[in-house]
């Protein structure tokens, strides 16, 4: 006998619950009375990032942006007139920790959205509690899409966004062969996956594929087959401490990045910093942002947060920069919510979400350039560029793209159907919410 | 009894406090006890130090996921979960099939970990593997589950884990894991699995078992099947452990790969040992303390409650076997034999 | 992990480089495994704590290296000294105690590791430091289909040396005697008027020692972190169990698992390698505890 639709035997099942234990069972609607925002007090969030265990190299930058975003706000007057306290709590790279912490922050701390993970493995934790209370989750760095939910709010690249412009400059300028190297988990699988509809386009041929597992630091086997097949450039979707491995160890293997340059779509200022300049210079990297960016945004960000006191690392990072987009776009948000109902005690983490639809983040506020968040699917609109890593350990941007790329979850899935902000709307007309 | 009143206690939390946070850690604390309590039973009872309760856990864990998984999927419109179509997976593995019917699913997510117990026990034990050996052998073969369950991306989605979107839900009920029902379901599961162990280790059976931990050979030339005890007690263990993964993941509807991480199974041997793996409510008092104090400690103090930690488990280790509960028992003791005499010299006087 | 795969990757040359390439990983697991072997067969004592070593080795070079401005080779040897000493303590006050609980020691042993992690990740941080080498190391070997680092030959040559000189240390020397007397039979040998405890701490000591310089080699090697121990640990008990406790034994699995998984990884993948070699090693623990060359000795 199978529960077939869980729909019928909910009904059925709800009329014993109630008479089981009824008040205990809608602590959902007991928690919807109290306000969110109290007039005269401070607006809580929550700041959720690794800042120990093996994440925290990537991770904490993005704590501390995210702190130093929330100071520079509350010194120009806060949202909506009231100062923001950010509660910030350490995910300690374990995945337990932070499906523990979300709930804290939400049912504890009764904050009114959260910012953080950085793997999808941490932002699918977050995701059934977030779902669960309606509240709002705002995952600033790139992941690979493939996902429909409504409490999520995204500031980094999907996976259509990146490949799309690094894979045609790849091949144009270095050959059609190319040898993908990933970390074992989904976001380099999704990645290769676009990638490879991108290499179709263009006429390039996968020589080789290869993954290794999180945090692993052997890579003689993959570059010896790496120099049987002969590639003309790595396309690398390795994180973390496999990543500066990989980089010194290409090195030792004898590789020069003139001859094979590894286009990433990781590795970063934070990971340069990290691997030495001498391991990083010359390969590519395809990211929205880049401390060099010649705007004044972003002059003015880079110089007053390498001042301010969480500016010790000394660079600043595109992870860095979509955190500190998230914050503005969810300040724009509640400022929106605001506006819309005119009580700032009835604003609701839904309801943030809802008018984040489309917001825009000019080119004054964002050091990437004007952004903003699709009203469809709640990813953000930008314009991928790729920098080449030079001696110093910076990058020199060498392509930028003229339009900015949507984002779309279902790039290479067409058959699922198109997310909405209501949910994925599928071919065959139905809408299914919370697809995870 | 101690115990009863220890449950007692732990149900009326729900009735005073009004906190789902609260209820959701204390539920979790309540799965994590459970570990305890197999531990303890497979090495203070038993004698089997294994480092292995884990794969007990985490294939229970990825059982129930998978049940909850299931429950959200209609065969009509949305067969396959997501992360399979990212695999390239057509069809349902034949490995998922049976998980539809919820029923199924949860007899096997207890089945197949106590099956591998027995198994694995029968091989280890009827080859007279004994002490440190055990604990290499239980601690690579988590390992092996833990490459498996991370590699096997299409049927287990890796190092992203499966994340059911909706609670658990049985009998019509969706169990809502910061209602005081999943807490009632994990406390009683706790304090069911507690008393019947106790009643167990109390049993013939568990004098026996106490033998062989105490000497092994001795045991076999009085005529007892020694194999078969630890065969037996490990199994037990292993239901305990698989009964703990279920609440868990209704609990924190997640599962991935850390669920099989060495550093759980070997977090339960800290819990037991500082708590006290001869005495099962030592085992769960000091699962509940150490995470209770870890979670509450701020960020700062955090990193030094772990040296302190790894201190007062060596120091358990070095003096205290019986764990810090038997720093209890010592001062009741004290009280007892203090009562003891008085009564015995009112008695004396009486008869003078 | 389909098996077309498995044909389709072969090719004779790359093939040979990986055989290569196992011949450098082999060298990586002997060196941080000898350790291990040496304070198991002699004492029993099975240190968790071993991969912990081997990363406090690693961040002290990196202390002595970027602090003092030592030159790399010459913190090898320090490193071994510095570790050592630390071992030596180590085994006088927690080991010395737990002879004759060989479970409690495990335990023992795994708070120690404990303890390490944590008190590097206060001191040091958790973002990865690195130790970088004389320069004149980086150079490849490019001979028809082999390629190798100057760096991997290096530690290919050191496990060499280790190897000769422990077997010396072990079978020349008269410490060497009284340590083959203890590994036999500790009450014999401390009737024949050998301070056993002596031994034992000397052991312990030389094991972590060797753990030390392993460490400082691996950190050159790839990057330090507060976890990397763990890194290491498995892959070394892994070793020891497959090839029991003697010297011979270590080599012969060290270099049998390493070419495995150099060859696994160039046929499929690393995780499903790794997945094999436990496997194995419970396979191993079950039919032949003794390992591979070693006979007759009973389980401890």
């Amino acid at each position: 006998m199978n529960l077939t639709r869980r729909s019928m035997l909910k009904n059925a099942g709800l009329m014993g619950a109630t008479a089981m234990a009824a008040p205990t069972l809608w602590i959902k609607d007991a928690m919807a009375a109290d306000p969110w925002i109290k007039k005269g007090g401070k607006i809580k969030v929550g700041i959720l990032f690794s800042q120990s265990g093996d994440l925290a190299v990537i991770e904490n930058d993005s704590n501390q942006v995210a702190q130093y975003a929330i100071d520079e706000i509350n010194a120009n007057g806060g949202v909506a007139g009231m100062q923001v306290e950010p509660v910030i709590v350490d995910a300690k790279s374990d995945i337990k920790v932070y499906s523990e912490k979300i709930s804290q922050l939400i049912l504890r701390d009764k904050v009114i959205s959260t910012f953080g993970g950085y793997t999808s493995a941490s932002r699918r934790a977050v995701a059934p509690i977030v779902m669960a209370r309606d509240h709002l989750f705002y995952y600033p760095t790139c992941y690979e899409g493939r996902e429909c939910t409504q409490n999520i709010i995204n500031t980094g690249p999907l996976a259509n966004q990146h490949s799309f412009d690094l894979i045609p400059f790849m091949v144009k300028n270095f050959g059609k062969k190319v040898y993908l190297i990933g970390s074992n988990y989904i976001w380099p699988k999704e990645s290769n996956k676009n990638a490879k509809v991108w290499l179709e386009k263009v006429g390039g041929e996968v020589v080789g594929e290869d993954y290794v597992p999180l945090g692993s630091s052997e890579f003689a086997p993959i570059f010896n087959k790496v120099r049987q097949a002969k590639p003309d450039f790595i396309f690398s979707t390795v994180v973390g401490d496999s990543d500066i491995a990989m980089h010194k160890q290409f090195i030792e293997e004898g590789f020069k990045s003139e001859k094979l340059p590894i286009a990433a779509l990781t590795t970063g200022e934070i990971e340069v910093r990290a691997m030495g300049a001498a391991a990083g210079a010359g390969h590519f990297l395809s990211a929205p942002y880049f401390q060099t960016l010649d705007t004044p945004t972003n002059h003015r960000f880079v110089e007053n947060y390498l001042k301010s006191k969480y500016g010790g690392g000394g660079v600043t990072h595109y992870n860095m920069e979509e955190t500190y987009l998230s914050i503005y776009v969810w300040k724009a948000g509640v400022e929106a919510a605001l506006k819309k109902t005119g009580n700032i005690e009835e604003i609701t983490p839904r309801m943030i979400r809802d008018v984040s639809a489309g917001i825009v983040i000019d080119d004054n506020i964002s050091p990437e350039g004007k952004v903003w968040i699709d009203p469809d699917n709640f990813n953000i609109w930008l314009k991928p560029k790729i920098g080449q890593c030079q001696a110093n350990g910076q990058f020199k941007i060498v392509q930028s793209a003229a339009e900015h790329v949507a984002p779309n979850p279902m790039s290479i899935y067409p058959e699922r159907g198109v997310c909405k902000a209501d949910g994925l709307h599928s071919p065959d007309g139905k809408i299914e919410k919370n697809v995870l | 009894m101690a115990y009863i009143t220890l449950f007692a206690i732990l149900a009326l939390v729900p009735i005073v406090f009004d906190d789902s946070f609260l209820l959701n850690q204390l539920s979790r604390y309540s799965v994590f006890a459970m570990l305890a309590v197999s531990v303890s039973l497979v090495w203070g009872i038993g004698g089997i130090l294994s480092l292995g309760q884990g794969i007990a856990f985490g294939l229970a864990a990825y059982g129930m996921g998978m049940t909850m998984q299931m429950q959200f999927q209609d065969p009509i419109t949305n067969p396959i979960p997501s992360f399979m179509l990212t695999n390239e997976l057509e069809h349902l593995p034949l490995l998922w099939e049976p998980f539809w019917s919820t029923p199924l699913g949860l007899m096997l997510a207890w089945l197949v970990p106590v099956t591998f117990f027995v198994g694995f026990g029968a091989m280890m034990f009827q080859a007279r593997v004994a002490g440190v050996f055990v604990s290499i052998m239980t601690l690579a073969m988590l390992a092996a589950w833990y490459s498996m369950a991370y590699d096997m991306q299409p049927f287990t989605a890796g190092f992203n884990g499966i994340s059911p979107p909706l609670p658990f839900s049985i009998f019509g009920v969706d169990i809502d894991p910061y209602s005081p029902l999943a807490y009632w379901i994990c406390i009683g599961f706790l304090g069911t699995l507690t008393i019947l162990t106790k009643l167990l280790i109390h049993s013939k059976f568990g004098l026996i078992v106490q033998a062989t931990r105490d000497d092994a050979e001795r045991a076999r030339f009085l005529g007892y099947n020694v194999a078969y005890y630890q065969v037996v007690v490990f199994a037990i263990s292993g239901f305990i452990a698989a009964c703990a993964g279920i609440c868990w993941v209704m609990v924190v509807q997640y599962v991935s790969p850390t669920s099989l991480e060495l550093s759980m199974s070997v977090s339960a041997v800290v819990w037991a040992a500082v708590g006290g793996r001869l005495s099962l409510m030592g085992a769960i008092l000091g699962a509940f303390l150490v995470n209770g104090i870890q979670s509450y400690m701020g960020d700062e103090l955090q990193q030094v409650w772990m040296i302190i930690l790894g201190f007062i488990f060596i120091g358990v280790v070095l003096f205290l076997p019986k764990g810090l509960i038997s720093i209890f028992e010592y001062i009741f003791s004290i009280f007892d034999s203090k009562i003891i005499k008085q009564s015995k010299n009112q008695t004396e006087n009486e008869a003078l | 992990m389909s098996v077309n795969f498995f044909w389709k990757a072969f090719e004779l040359y790359p093939f040979l480089n990986a055989l290569f390439i196992g011949l450098s990983l082999a060298s990586i697991w002997f060196i941080a495994a000898i350790g291990l072997a040496i304070i198991y067969g002699t004492m029993g004592v099975v240190n968790m704590a071993h991969g912990e070593f081997i990363m406090v080795g690693a961040y002290t070079t990196y202390v002595l290296q970027s602090l003092l401005g030592i030159n790399f080779f010459i913190c090898l040897p320090l490193v071994f000294i510095i570790v050592g000493l630390f071992g030596w303590g180590v085994e006088r006050t927690i080991i010395r105690s737990l002879y004759k609980r060989p479970l409690d020691t495990l335990l023992a042993t795994w708070g120690i590791s404990l303890v390490l992690v944590q008190a590097v990740r206060l001191i040091f941080g958790t973002s990865p430091l690195y130790v970088s080498v004389p320069n004149w190391l980086n150079f490849q070997i490019d001979f028809s289909f082999l390629h190798l680092s100057g760096l991997r030959l290096l530690i290919i040559i050191i496990a060499m040396g280790l190897f000769f000189a422990t077997w010396f240390l072990i079978n020349r020397t008269s410490w060497g005697m009284r340590i083959r007397a203890v590994m036999q039979d500790k009450e014999m040998a401390s009737c024949f008027g050998i301070n056993t405890d002596h031994v034992y701490g000397l052991t312990f000591a030389y094991g972590a020692g060797l753990a030390g310089a392993a460490g400082g080699l691996f950190g050159a090697l790839k990057t330090l972190f507060p976890d990397m121990g763990s890194g290491y640990i498995v892959e070394a008990f892994l070793v020891v169990v497959v090839g029991g406790i003697g010297l011979l034994g270590t080599v012969f699995s060290a270099t049998a698992l390493g070419e495995l998984n150099s060859v696994f990884s160039y046929f499929t993948n690393d995780t499903f390698a790794r997945f094999v070699l436990f496997t194995l090693v419970v396979v191993f623990l079950r039919f032949r505890p003794q390992g591979i060359l070693t006979d007759g000795l009973k389980r401890r």
